[in-house]
C-alpha cells in the first residue's frame, strides 16, 4: 500500500467523520440533551437545503443562502416545538409518534412543491492532488465547517447565559422556574436551534448531497446511532462517536469494499451498546 | 313495517350490483406508487395509464366499451401491493393488472396474479429473469441494455472497467452481466464495489477507483441521493480521464438533479428518451402535454407503462374479448406496436420485449443528446431462459448468479 494511497484515505476518511458529524450535531442538542427524540430530524436537514437551494436559485450566494436555510428551519422548528413537542415532553413513545408523522407530513409537503426532482447545484470543481490520486475540495473543507459547528454548539451551551439557562431548564425544569428562568421558552429556542443546527448542515451538505425530498432518510438513521452511542455527555461523545464510527467506517469502505464500511459501522455501535448500555460517555464528568 | 322499504332498496341495490358485475366493460387495476418516497417514479407511471386509457376511450374505447381504471395508491409501501392485488381480483375484479415499480414489489404480486389467472404487466427496467405465462415485462432488461453498453463503452473508451453498483439484486445482477460481456469482448474488470442505496459519501469508492486505474466506470446508482456520485466524482477532477456509463441513470430524471458539470459527458442507455426522435414520439408528448405540464423530461418508465397499456388492448381487440385466456394467447401472438420509443415487438416465448436501445449522452442542459439507436434489441437472456410457449407452466425468476 503506498504512502499516497494511505494519505488520502485518512484525509477522505476524516471528512466522511466530518460530513456524518455535521449531519448529527442538531440530533445531538435535540436528543442528547433535550430527550426529545425527533425522528423528523432528516426532513429539518431536506428543509435546510430546499431553503438554500431556493435561495440560490434566486440568485443569493450560496454563502450567504446558508444563514437564510438557519432561519427558516430555526422558525419551523420553534413552529413545531410550540404546537407539538411542547404537549409531549417526557411522553417519549408519543413525540416518536408526532415526529414520524411530522417526517412524512414535510417529506410529502417537499414533493407537493418542489416536485420529485430539482436541479443542484454542483460541487465547487477544485481538488487536491497527493500522488496519483486527487480529492474533491469541497468535502474536505467540511472537517474545518464540523470543527467549527462544534466549537460553537460547545460555548453556546457552556459559556453562554441562555446555553446555562437551557440546561437548566432540561436538567430540572422545577428547580429553573423557581429561580426565574421561563424554561419554556428556553425549550422553544433549544429545540429551534437544534433544527437550526439540522437546517444548517442540509445547506451546507448541498453541493455533496444533492436536495430531494428523501435525502434525510439517508443521514437520520447513522445520526441517532452517533448519538445514542454517545451517551449523556453529547457533544464531546458525538465528536469522538462520529470520529471512531464514521471514520472507521470510511476506512474499512476504501480498503474493503463499502458493504463492509457499513457492517463495520453498525457492528461497532452494537458493540459499543452492548458494553456501555448508556453510551461511551456515560461514566464522564464532563457538562457537554 | 318500516324496515320494509330498507329491505327493498336492500334488493334493488344488490341486484343492480349483480347487473353491474354482468356488464361486458372491461376495467383494469393500476397500483403505483403514488405518495412516499418512490413516488418519484409513480406518479409518471399513473400519468401514463390514465393517459393511454383515456387515448383508448377516446378512440372509441375497447370493443365498443369504455375501458375503466380502477386505481389504488400503494404509498411506497410493499404490503400494499400484497394487499391491493387480492382487492383488484377479488372486489374489483380486473381483467388486467398494471403494477409495480421495484423488483420485490413485482414478486409480491406474481404469486397472487398466477392464482387469479389474469394477464399482469410489469413496465420498470429491471435486473430480468421474471417468467410466467400471466407476466408481461415492458420494461427493459439488464441483459437487453448492458450488452449494447458495455461493448460500445469498450470501444469508445478502453478495456479496464471498474463496477460501482447498489448491493442488491439488480446492482449484483447487472454487475454479473458487466462480467460476461467484459469477458467476451475481451475486455478486464479491474475492480468494483457494491453499496448500500443509503450511502451519500463516495470517497472511498473514488479513491479506489482511482487506485485501479479503470478506462471506463459502469455506475449504477440508484435513487437520487446517489447522484452525489456524480458531483464527488466531477469535483475531484476525474471526469476527463475516466468515463462513466449507466443502465440506469436518467430513468428517475437524475440528468436534472446533477448540475450541468457533473452531468455533462454521462452515458447513459435505456430504452427510451424524450429526445427521441420520430412522429409517434412527439404525438404522444404532445398529448402528455395536453393533461400534464412536462417538468422534467418524460422517463422510460412512463413510456413502458403507455406500452404494456397499449399492447393489452391491442391483445383485447385481437381476442375479441378481455378473458384472460384468449387475452394471454393474443398476446403470445407476437403482438407489434407503434411505441414512442420506436416500433416493440412482445416475444411470444419470454413475455418481454424486443425493443430499441439507446446510448445518449448527459449534456450541460440537464438533459440528453443521443448519440446512437440500437433498433430492436432482444431481451437476450430473457429469451434464453424462458420459453412460455413450449412450457406454459414454467414458475421461475432466474438468475444468472445462480446458473
Amino acid at each position: 500500500m503506498d504512502i499516497d494511497y494511505l494519505a488520502t484515505v485518512i484525509l477522505s476518511s476524516l471528512s466522511s467523520a466530518s460530513i456524518l458529524l455535521i449531519a448529527t450535531i442538531g440530533l445531538a442538542v435535540v436528543f442528547g440533551l433535550m430527550g426529545v427524540i425527533n425522528l423528523a430530524h432528516g426532513e429539518f436537514l431536506m428543509i435546510g437545503a430546499y431553503s438554500a437551494l431556493t435561495a440560490t436559485q434566486m440568485g443569493v450566494p450560496f454563502v450567504l443562502a446558508i444563514p437564510i436555510a438557519v432561519a427558516v428551519t430555526m422558525a419551523i422548528g420553534a413552529l413545531v416545538e410550540v404546537l407539538i413537542i411542547k404537549r409531549l415532553y417526557g411522553r417519549i413513545f408519543d413525540t416518536m409518534l408526532a415526529t414520524w408523522g411530522i417526517s412524512i407530513v414535510f417529506y410529502q409537503l417537499a414533493v407537493m412543491i418542489f416536485g420529485t426532482v430539482t436541479p443542484g447545484i454542483g460541487m465547487p470543481q477544485s481538488n487536491i492532488q497527493i500522488g496519483d490520486y486527487s480529492l474533491a475540495g469541497y468535502p474536505l473543507l467540511m472537517i474545518g465547517v464540523a470543527a467549527l459547528m462544534g466549537l460553537f454548539v460547545y460555548f453556546l451551551m457552556t459559556r453562554t447565559v441562555y446555553g446555562m439557562k437551557a440546561r437548566a431548564s432540561i436538567q430540572q425544569p422545577e428547580m429553573a422556574q423557581a429561580i426565574g428562568i421561563e424554561s419554556t421558552r428556553v425549550n422553544t429556542l433549544t429545540f429551534s436551534i437544534g433544527c437550526g443546527l439540522a437546517g444548517f448542515a442540509g445547506a451546507v451538505l448541498l453541493p455533496i448531497v444533492p436536495a430531494t425530498p428523501s435525502m434525510g432518510f439517508s443521514f437520520v438513521i447513522k445520526a441517532f446511532l452517533t448519538v445514542v452511542v454517545a451517551g449523556p455527555v453529547t457533544l464531546t461523545g458525538s465528536v469522538l462517536t462520529a470520529i471512531g464510527l464514521g471514520g472507521g467506517a470510511s476506512i474499512t469502505a476504501s480498503f474493503l469494499t463499502s458493504v463492509a464500511g457499513d457492517i463495520f459501522f453498525f457492528l461497532i455501535t452494537a458493540a459499543l451498546l452492548w458494553l456501555y448500555p448508556l453510551g461511551i460517555s456515560a461514566k464522564w464528568r464532563r457538562k457537554l | 313495517m318500516k324496515t320494509l322499504p330498507f329491505l327493498r332498496y336492500g334488493i334493488a341495490a344488490i341486484a343492480l350490483m349483480a347487473a353491474h358485475a354482468t356488464q361486458a366493460e372491461t376495467r383494469i387495476g393500476a397500483i403505483f406508487d403514488v405518495t412516499g418516497p418512490l413516488n418519484i417514479y409513480g406518479i409518471e407511471q399513473q400519468r401514463a395509464l390514465e393517459l393511454a386509457v383515456d387515448n383508448i376511450n377516446e378512440n372509441g374505447g375497447l370493443l365498443g366499451e369504455p375501458v375503466k381504471v380502477v386505481s389504488y395508491d400503494a404509498q411506497s409501501e410493499l404490503s400494499k401491493y400484497t394487499q391491493f392485488t387480492h382487492t383488484a381480483i377479488l372486489r374489483d375484479k380486473v381483467d388486467a393488472l398494471f403494477a409495480g415499480l421495484t423488483s420485490s414489489s413485482r414478486e409480491a404480486i406474481r404469486p397472487i396474479i398466477r392464482k387469479a389467472d389474469i394477464p399482469y404487466f410489469y413496465a420498470s427496467l429491471y435486473e430480468g429473469g421474471a417468467c410466467d405465462k400471466q407476466t408481461f415485462v415492458t420494461g427493459t432488461s439488464a441483459s437487453q441494455q448492458l450488452s449494447v453498453l458495455i461493448e460500445w463503452a469498450v470501444k469508445e473508451y478502453g478495456k479496464r472497467i471498474y463496477i460501482m453498483a447498489p448491493d442488491y439484486n439488480f446492482g449484483t445482477i447487472s454487475a454479473h452481466w458487466v462480467h460476461e460481456y467484459a469477458r467476451s469482448l475481451g475486455a478486464q474488470v479491474v475492480g468494483q464495489d457494491f453499496l448500500a442505496l443509503t450511502v451519500t459519501d463516495f470517497t472511498p469508492t473514488i479513491q479506489k477507483i482511482q487506485a485501479s486505474k479503470p478506462d471506463f466506470v459502469v455506475a449504477l446508482p440508484v435513487g437520487s441521493n446517489q447522484t452525489g456520485f456524480l458531483e464527488q466524482f466531477s469535483a475531484a477532477g476525474l471526469k476527463d480521464s475516466i468515463g462513466i456509463v449507466s443502465s440506469n441513470y436518467g430513468s428517475g430524471n437524475q440528468q436534472v438533479v446533477v448540475s450541468p458539470r457533473a452531468g455533462d459527458g454521462i452515458i447513459s442507455n435505456q430504452g427510451y428518451y424524450m429526445a427521441v426522435d420520430n412522429p409517434t414520439n412527439r404525438d404522444f408528448i404532445e398529448l402528455w402535454k395536453q393533461r400534464h405540464p412536462i417538468k422534467a423530461p418524460l422517463t422510460s418508465g412512463a413510456v413502458a407503462v403507455w406500452n404494456a397499456v397499449n399492447l393489452w388492448a391491442k391483445a383485447v381487440e385481437k381476442a375479441g374479448s378481455a378473458d384472460s385466456d384468449a387475452v394471454i394467447e393474443a398476446l403470445e401472438s407476437g403482438l407489434t406496436f407503434e411505441a414512442p420509443n420506436g416500433t416493440v415487438k412482445l416475444e411470444p416465448g419470454s413475455h418481454h420485449l424486443r425493443q430499441n436501445i439507446y446510448i445518449a449522452r448527459g449534456n450541460d442542459k440537464h438533459d440528453f443528446t443521443i448519440l446512437e439507436t440500437f433498433p430492436s434489441v432482444a431481451p437476450f437472456y430473457e429469451n434464453e431462459k424462458c420459453d412460455l410457449i413450449a412450457d406454459p407452466d414454467l414458475v421461475e425468476h432466474f438468475s444468472p448468479e445462480a446458473d
